[in-house]
């Protein structure tokens, strides 16, 4: 029933080179010129597992099992910090993408109601908050993840970003396998495309890993207003790029970093400013893979 | 060892939208903890921090310029930090190794002096994990500072807030009432263990000077304008419940002569406004005792 074994596919064998500006102009709807998609990301960590993230070492370093102030930290952005993005999402009206693990949609129901009464998009994460290199049945978490979320949504996820954007050779060939429609681990270009499988390809819709708070604030340790300050750098950049084909710009937060009381504001700030410009769309990755795939359909 | 409680089995799961507003005296708004940290690295052994790797980023022992670099928080940072609390009339938490008290008796006579809270924060400054004999250790650490102060702490902090799955046990075993090491609310909780419930208060790994100018690397007024923006957003949202504001420094971080002035700010700045409350831990765990006492007699 599974796909019959192929050589791998290396990413240059699933995509060819191509260069934005060599490339027939891409169209929003009512002259807008240019898409927002904002992902949330929602996670469970494991505490008998080491933390996929810290903000504290402890003391003369190592990393002694369990972590609990570091599992501690996470868990306040699932009871405290994500309720306080939400207010972000209410005030301005835009419509926020979730990515979960598929076990997190158990393990806090009520962050899963909130965005359900929102009618936001729920994409696959892994189903546990692990590199997928060390997931041992890739295609079975895949599978649980999207079962869970059909279960508590009532629909399939159509999209996917692997934990912390991780991969192994055969990632795409399982999620079209598997029933999904778009993947957003590939951070290579500002416009959407498809992606070669061993079956029928997939598209790919462009994520970030430079507007995203992990990179940011947890790797490159920027203060907090950084969030803001890039986020509209990245916006000014990306609109005049868009004067004659459309892009997309993808902003990234977990609860757990920007939900944090002192970081909070640059994220509304951000969104406030790019909120006013009238010809920017604030999409789900669904609508901007039906808008992509209507006037790209698949090779 | 038996199997013991993980986090998520000590406490379900709970929205801070879903619970009713918890309410402070008098409408307050928000209760600053101040949480000053005393510890002792031991020359013996790696330091705890380093502020300088050695070239070639060896471990080498022994690490005399980072031990020496901790020492000036004792020697001279300290008394930055007792010269402000007692100009603001403020009796912060201090968390601190029992050891402190047989190595540093005039740091220790100071803050006890000058009327701080103690809590408890292990013997001296090593992962909890370390210890072949945990109980032992938390339990020499709440009686040396019981015979110090003449009153047994009712808080803890675990050293770099390190746990293992059986440490709340041990910690209420000990006569410990509260614990700073699950930063996971804004909010007092109250946790299960085999020996009986346990309080956690709002400690904070955020605004903290450790993993802001230690780990993240922030210039030294980052801790002013951190604050300031944890302030106001606790602040708005205190008019619908009571926040704790926690503020956790060190003298060899805070202490230093070209950070001290960011910490003196952010006093300066909190108490300009109405409705602030400076309580230590053990009067934050005081006021949440009797809220729930409340409830539950309603």
């Amino acid at each position: 029933m599974n796909a019959p074994e192929q050589r791998r596919l290396l990413p240059t064998d699933r995509l060819t080179y191509s260069a934005i500006a060599e490339r027939a102009p891409l169209k929003l709807p009512d002259g807008a010129r240019m898409v927002v998609w904002v992902i949330v990301n929602v996670e469970e960590w494991d505490a008998t597992q080491p933390m996929p993230r810290t903000v504290l070492t402890p003391p003369a370093g190592g990393s002694p099992s369990p972590d609990v102030p570091n599992w501690a930290w996470h868990e306040y952005g699932n009871r405290v910090g994500f309720w306080r993005m939400l207010e972000v999402f209410d005030a301005f009206q835009i419509p926020g993408v979730l990515a979960i693990n598929g076990s997190a949609i158990a393990a806090y129901r009520p962050i899963v109601d909130a965005a359900i009464k929102r009618n936001w998009e729920f994409i696959g994460h892994g189903f546990t908050q692990r590199n997928m290199q060390k997931v041992a049945d890739e295609r079975a978490d895949i599978r649980k993840t999207a079962a869970a979320i059909a279960e508590a949504t009532g629909a399939r996820p159509r999209g996917r970003l692997g934990p912390g954007l991780t991969e192994t050779w055969e990632t795409p060939d399982l999620l079209i396998e598997e029933g999904y429609d778009y993947v957003c681990d590939w951070v290579l270009d500002d416009q959407p495309v498809w992606l070669k499988t061993r079956t029928r390809p997939i598209v790919n819709v462009p994520y970030t890993q430079e507007c995203n708070d992990v990179a940011m604030m947890l790797i490159q340790h920027h203060k907090a207003s950084e969030y803001r300050d890039r986020a509209l750098d990245q916006f000014e950049q990306i609109y005049a790029d868009a004067k004659d084909s459309a892009r997309v710009m993808a902003l990234v937060l977990h609860p757990y970093i920007m939900g944090a009381p002192h970081r909070l504001k640059y994220f509304r700030e951000a969104i406030d400013a790019i909120r006013r410009r009238p010809d920017v769309l604030f999409w789900t990755g669904a609508q901007i893979l039906d808008w992509f795939v209507c006037s790209n359909p698949s090779p | 060892m038996a199997d013991h409680m993980i986090p998520r089995e000590r406490c379900e799961f709970s929205a801070i939208v879903d619970r009713p507003p918890l309410k402070l005296p008098g409408g307050a708004r928000l209760v600053l903890w101040s949480i000053v940290n005393y510890e002792v690295w031991d020359i013996a052994r790696p330091m705890a921090r380093q502020v300088i790797p050695a070239p070639t980023g060896q471990p080498l022992l022994p690490d005399v310029p980072n031990w020496s670099w901790h020492e000036y928080g004792m020697r001279v940072g300290a008394w930055r930090f007792f010269d402000l609390f007692e100009r603001l009339g403020i009796r912060p938490t201090l968390a601190t190794n029992a050891r402190v008290c047989e190595d540093y008796p005039r740091v220790a006579e100071q803050a006890k002096r000058d009327g701080w809270e103690f809590m408890g924060h292990a013997y001296d400054q090593m992962p909890i994990h370390r210890h072949d004999d945990q109980a032992g250790m938390i339990n020499k650490s709440m009686d040396i500072l019981e015979r110090f102060t003449g009153k047994r702490p009712v808080g803890w902090l675990g050293p770099g807030l390190t746990q293992t799955l059986d440490t709340p046990e041990l910690l209420v075993a000990a006569g410990v009432k509260y614990i700073g090491d699950w930063v996971y609310d804004d909010e007092p909780t109250t946790i299960r263990t085999a020996n009986g419930s346990l309080v956690t208060l709002p400690y904070t790994v955020e605004l903290n000077d450790i993993p802001m100018m230690i780990v993240q690397h922030h210039e030294s007024d980052y801790l002013l304008k951190r604050a300031i923006d944890q302030f106001d957003r606790l602040y708005a949202e205190g008019k619908e419940r009571a926040k704790i504001m926690a503020l956790a420094i060190h003298p060899y971080i805070s202490g230093q002569p070209h950070r001290i002035k960011y910490l003196e700010a952010i006093y300066d700045y909190v108490n300009r406004f109405e409705g602030v409350l400076h309580w230590n831990g053990a009067e934050i765990l005081d006021w949440y005792q009797s809220a729930r006492a409340r409830k539950a007699a309603a």
